[in-house]
């Protein structure tokens, strides 16, 4: 009796060790968020000539940044996956291809990657196809939005590869070798024993990269697609108010970022677990 | 085949190199079904390399190793071997993201594609027999190193192996929680399983084992029964080494 009673405290008490808190208290860092959302409301509705006037404008141009940054960050989470695991791969091909796509992406910067595969890249493959003679390869057409997603889950699967390498590098070598020796094959292991304990390490570090994304992603302005960026700078140009633009589609940026943040500690705290 | 006769693991003249340490220079070690051996010898004698070539965690230089009549040559081969043998971790290596009975069935669905109640039940029949069923919905920073080693070695009985090989199970203990493993691994000696063990446990080596192999330099020096090498040990290596261990 004495010690089911001894026991039953000793769990409730495990339950409170510190970062194990209930999930559904939400961090005080939300008023930030608030805050900003609350001054775009604010300026919309004193001034809605020019700052609603602006947001309508821009309106799709936040659903074209949003979508590139969603769908290459689910993209390039896949790419990092493969790309860690061909890193610590012992097949030295593997190795080497994974490296060395590694460091060449590191190396070049993401606005130059980004025209190289809207403007160069469509006219490589014309060529091989005009030599090969494969008609639908000469008659290609650059898509914006495809070539701006494949870009970024390029450059940014590299980044995404090191991360996952180091994460699953973190997870001590007797996981594997225990699930090794219950017989478990490489993949096996990988799937049901280190993967899910990396990503606990990973997570913070992708979620930084999803936020930095969503901030590069402005960066495909430079190559014909109308996101936000794009958007603010047609309707300076329209209407010459600089000011009022810019700082409308900073502080647009600047909700989604916080937003994002808020969203990523909140996974965060949810998964974490004691070691 | 020759039946009775035909040993359970065989090792036949292993060699093994890191880089330029020679760890186990030419080792040939037969064991019978149902034996316990204990593997005794310094730090750096080659014992836990040996252990771990058993179940090709190691990879060996030369030699062969035959396991329950399947030599560890393919990687088909290895798995095979790898799920009939046990291994028992220093830090016991528990899946620090599953709850204990997570730990206990994961392999059994995996690999032995028993149903989720099948396995729950093996689970909590082996936590039982380990002496710790309350802990089952425990994760493995919860509960102290002997119950985590506990739970190790009913994780490894879960795939029911013919073979179970310890590697220093008691090192990373505090003394009072020795004991309760020592007792579970002398319960599974006497039930008739086959156990490799390299330990410093002198006191278990002589109630458990019938054989006690003595390492040094990557070679085996010695192998006797626990009393006869405990009490007349030949070899001056083997006499200086336990002068230092049994003495105190």
């Amino acid at each position: 009796m004495l010690t089911s009673r001894r026991l039953e405290t000793s769990d409730s008490a495990l339950k409170n060790i510190p970062g194990a808190e209930p999930h559904s208290r939400l961090d005080p860092w939300w008023w930030l968020v608030v805050l900003v959302a609350g001054i775009i409301a604010i300026l919309s509705i004193t001034r809605p000539d020019p700052y609603w006037r602006i947001i309508l404008f821009v309106r799709d141009g936040i659903g074209v940044t949003a979508i590139i940054t969603v769908v290459s960050f689910i993209l390039m989470l896949f790419v990092g996956m493969l790309g860690g695991l061909g890193r610590i791969s012992k097949n030295k091909a593997i190795n080497l291809i994974t490296t060395l796509y590694v460091e060449l992406v590191r190396g070049v910067p993401l606005l130059v990657q980004l025209i190289w595969w809207y403007f160069a890249f469509p006219v490589v493959i014309q060529q091989i196809g005009r030599w090969t003679g494969i008609s639908f390869l000469a008659a290609y057409r650059a898509n914006a939005l495809v070539l701006a997603i494949f870009g970024f889950v390029f450059c940014y699967g590299a980044y995404m590869s090191e991360i996952f390498r180091a994460g699953i590098q973190s997870i001590p070598k007797g996981q594997m070798e225990a699930a090794r020796s219950l017989g478990m094959n490489y993949f096996q292991s990988m799937r049901h024993v280190i993967l899910p304990q990396a990503i606990r390490v990973i997570l913070p570090p992708v979620g930084n990269e999803f936020i930095a994304l969503l901030k590069d992603s402005s960066l495909v302005s430079a190559v014909a697609l109308a996101d936000l960026t794009r958007r603010g700078k047609e309707f300076m140009s329209a209407n010459f108010n600089p000011i009022e633009t810019w700082t409308m589609v900073a502080l647009i940026y600047l909700v989604m970022t916080l937003f994002s943040a808020r969203i990523v500690n909140y996974i965060e705290r949810r998964t974490k677990f004691e070691r | 085949m020759n039946g009775n006769n035909e040993p359970i693991i065989h090792i036949e003249n292993i060699h093994k190199r890191f880089g330029k340490v020679h760890a186990l220079r030419g080792v040939s070690l037969r064991i019978q079904k149902g034996e316990v051996v204990v593997i005794v010898g310094p730090s750096g004698s080659g014992k836990s390399t040996l252990l771990r070539c058993i179940n090709r965690l190691e990879e060996y230089n030369s030699g062969k190793i035959v396991v329950d009549g399947i030599p560890l040559d393919s990687a088909q081969n290895i798995n095979a071997v790898r799920q009939e043998i046990g291994m028992v971790f220093q830090s016991f290596n528990l899946f620090s993201h599953m709850t204990v009975m997570d730990n206990l069935v994961l392999a059994q669905k995996i690999i032995r594609k028993r149903s989720k109640d099948e396995a729950h039940k093996v689970a909590l029949d082996l936590l039982k027999k380990v002496g710790i069923p309350e802990k089952i919905n425990a994760y493995p920073s919860q509960i102290s190193g002997g119950q985590q080693q506990r739970v190790a070695i009913a994780r490894a009985l879960a795939m029911n192996p013919r073979i179970m090989l310890f590697d220093e199970p008691t090192s990373a203990l505090d003394p009072e929680m020795i004991k309760e493993v020592l007792d579970v691994m002398m319960a599974l000696a006497k039930e008739g399983m086959t156990m490799v063990v390299v330990s410093h446990e002198m006191g278990f080596a002589r109630a458990a084992a019938n054989r006690i192999i003595f390492m040094d330099e990557g070679q085996i020096i010695e192998e006797a029964p626990p009393d006869q090498l405990f009490s007349n040990p030949r070899h001056e290596r083997t006499k200086r080494f336990l002068s230092k261990v049994l003495d105190h």
